[in-house]
């Protein structure tokens, strides 16, 4: 293959302009766990699925859902280990930004600084980009926010979206049932069935990890939680 | 002797021993306030009566006013102890001036002696803010504040020790009607003097720790001295 | 003698109804020497933000640069304006950072938030220690004569104009018992939709 003579450096275009370390970056996150997230009009949900390979797992002891402050969350679609280093690197800029301005950091200045870190990893030697998209949902200034992060450091604000295995099909799905005046509960309703579209298997609520945000902060939901919005799905 | 020179030897400064030395401090800054007013035909003085040395208070219940005769009061804020050895040492003045002229000094007279006692000890002074307030010899009221080491200055109005500085640019302008326009200089009574000396202690036991628990008034007019006395914050 | 004290300056803001002062001396001397009587300690962070920077001449205007470069790129980063409250935070953790070589400045922000307009004031010292209060705050070399004017004047409610003259007032008379601040002075009144700015005459000695 051609490109190959590209592939090793980061630092290197293509002839045709492409960064093909990157695309495969983006090809780690597309075979990767889905994840969904969807904004409503009184908060923001994001869910994922966390299926375990062998029975012998221990659930609800490795979340995928994470808090980075109070108000803002964050899940991803792609490789667990580079997630973690950059929840580890969010929270810290987050709270960094608190202690300079004491007033918690708005969700784009959060979403923003992320990104940058993962650009970063895009232009420095001796790196590999992140093999993630994050998807950061958050609540300030009285409104929800729902943001991806890509590996190349792009960032996108979505109403609804869904990333990972099968995303093409989450995001038709999204399409045909998202509303401008959905209400939180219904928004978590329309998540899981969007997880439901390409999951594999039974839905439990232990193999799959919800998160919501509101005016009230962001909060993971407890098994028991997801297991009631389950019992609804048909 | 060479070993105990040695260059190689190490330096451990908490095993140094240099003579340990003691200093003796001769003055104490007590705290305390006095403010003075006069008008036409009385004068009003008053003092706190917190007596304290750092964050620790000594009473909450002292005089600082010193009767000198029945037209003379002294205010005095500074360290205490000095204070003391100047009122008896007044006093004292006070009696042999009766007994040697058969009359009683007048306020003037006694002024201009406190300010020859005070320069006496120009190099050992007493570290006292002084105001000496009382009647002329034509029955107005007058006032004459201090320096540590006798510098006298006569005024109408004085606010001196520990809140003196937050004090009096308030009497300038409340007493003095500094950088007003268009007020009319009307007469002050006893009632609004006495009222202003309550208004700007309790001003200054918000911000000045040396000063607060109570204020004892002296209003001096041609029929004696009255006494009164206000409460002000304890904290 | 204290740096602080090096130049002089006398500085003061208060909180009223709906609007909030604040208010200096023009005075830049050098000791005893007065060198100008136009010397600006008060500067313009926003529409509604003012900062105050007594202390030493030369780190007021230092200081007020080092704010003007932090401020502008938070509002370009952020797309919003700052509010007083942040504008202090960043103030207050800029002076942190020289703790042990501090810059010899007691700054006093005054200002109403961008979005609810509520009055704000705020002073701290040299080293960012922040102090927020309901009634005023002083600063300079006059700060005691400014505490025990302040403290008498002041009441709580006042509109824009009683809130001047108390303003003027109070500093005036506490700079003219002090021999390094005066000579002249400026006071401004923030209100929603206007900012009044006036220069007072003094005694110039």
């Amino acid at each position: 293959m051609a490109s190959e003579r590209y592939s090793f450096s980061l630092t290197t275009f293509s002839p045709s302009g492409k960064l093909v370390q990157i695309e495969y970056a983006l090809a780690a996150v597309a075979a990767g766990a889905p994840s969904v997230g969807i904004k409503a009009c009184n908060g923001v949900v994001i869910a994922t699925e966390n299926k375990h390979k062998s029975i012998l797992y221990d659930e609800h002891s490795v979340h995928k859902v994470e808090m980075i402050t109070k108000h803002i969350g964050m899940i991803y679609s792609g490789m667990g280990p580079d997630y973690r280093l950059l929840v580890k690197q969010a929270r810290k800029m987050a709270q960094k930004y608190f202690l300079t301005y004491r007033e918690p950091i708005p969700t784009v200045q959060l979403v923003q600084r992320v990104a940058a870190v993962m650009q970063e990893y895009t232009q420095s030697g001796g790196v590999r980009p992140f093999g993630v998209s994050l998807l950061i949902c958050g609540w300030d200034s009285g409104r929800p926010y729902l943001f991806q992060c890509d590996p190349s450091g792009a960032y996108f604000a979505w109403k609804a979206t869904a990333m990972g295995k099968n995303y093409i099909n989450g995001k038709t799905f999204l399409e045909k049932r998202y509303s401008e005046d959905l209400e939180l509960d219904d928004a978590v309703h329309t998540a899981i069935l969007t997880l439901k579209e390409s999951f594999e298997g039974q839905m439990t609520a232990d193999n799959i990890e919800v998160g919501i945000c509101d005016e009230s902060g962001f909060r993971r939901l407890e098994p028991s939680h997801v297991k009631d919005y389950l019992a609804n799905i048909p | 002797m060479a070993l105990l020179h040695s260059e190689n030897r190490p330096n451990y400064p908490d095993y140094a021993t240099a003579p340990t030395q003691h200093h003796f401090s001769p003055y104490a800054d007590n705290g305390g306030s006095v403010v003075a007013i006069a008008g036409d035909d009385f004068v009003v003085i008053g003092a706190d009566t917190r007596l304290s040395a750092g964050f620790s208070i000594y009473t909450r219940d002292q005089n600082k006013l010193f009767r000198l005769s029945d037209t003379t009061v002294l205010g005095c804020s500074g360290c205490w102890c000095d204070t003391l050895t100047l009122t008896r040492i007044l006093s004292a003045r006070m009696q042999m001036y009766q007994q040697e002229h058969n009359k009683t000094m007048a306020t003037p007279a006694c002024a201009q002696m406190l300010s020859t006692m005070l320069y006496y000890k120009r190099f050992f002074p007493y570290y006292i803010s002084n105001i000496l307030v009382g009647l002329d010899n034509e029955g107005k009221g007058c006032i004459y504040s201090y320096d540590p080491i006798g510098h006298c200055e006569k005024t109408t109005y004085r606010a001196g020790g520990s809140a003196g500085a937050l004090l009096q640019p308030l009497l300038d302008n409340q007493i003095g009607l500094k950088n007003m326009q268009n007020v009319k200089d009307s007469k002050l009574t006893l009632e609004r003097a006495a009222a202003i000396i309550k208004d700007v202690f309790i001003s200054a036991a918000e911000r000045d720790i040396f000063t607060g628990d109570n204020i004892l008034i002296n209003i001096i007019t041609k029929d004696g001295i009255k006494e009164d006395s206000f409460q002000l914050r304890k904290d | 003698m204290s740096i602080l004290a090096y130049n002089g300056g006398a500085m003061v803001a208060m909180k009223g109804d709906k609007c909030v002062s604040i208010a200096s001396d023009k005075r830049f001397g050098i000791q005893a020497q007065t060198i100008a009587t136009n010397f600006q300690k008060i500067f313009e962070m926003g529409p509604h933000l003012y900062v105050g920077l007594p202390g030493l001449a030369t780190d007021t205007q230092t200081v007020m640069e080092k704010l003007r470069f932090r401020k502008n790129l938070y509002e370009l980063k952020e797309n919003r304006p700052m509010s007083p409250k942040v504008f202090s935070a960043m103030l207050s953790n800029m002076l942190y950072e020289n703790r042990f070589g501090p810059f010899f400045v007691e700054p006093i922000v005054a200002g109403l938030d961008p979005g609810t307009y509520e009055p704000y004031i705020c002073n701290m010292d040299l080293i960012g220690c922040p102090n927020q209060p309901n009634d005023f705050v002083v600063g300079g070399t006059a700060s005691s004569q400014l505490f025990g004017m302040c403290e008498s004047l002041w009441e709580p409610n006042l509109g824009p104009d009683d809130l001047f003259e108390t303003t003027s007032q109070a500093l005036i008379n506490a700079f003219d018992r002090d021999a390094i601040s005066g000579w002249g002075a400026v006071v401004y009144i923030i209100e929603k939709d206007k900012v009044t700015v006036r220069d007072l005459k003094t005694r110039m000695d």
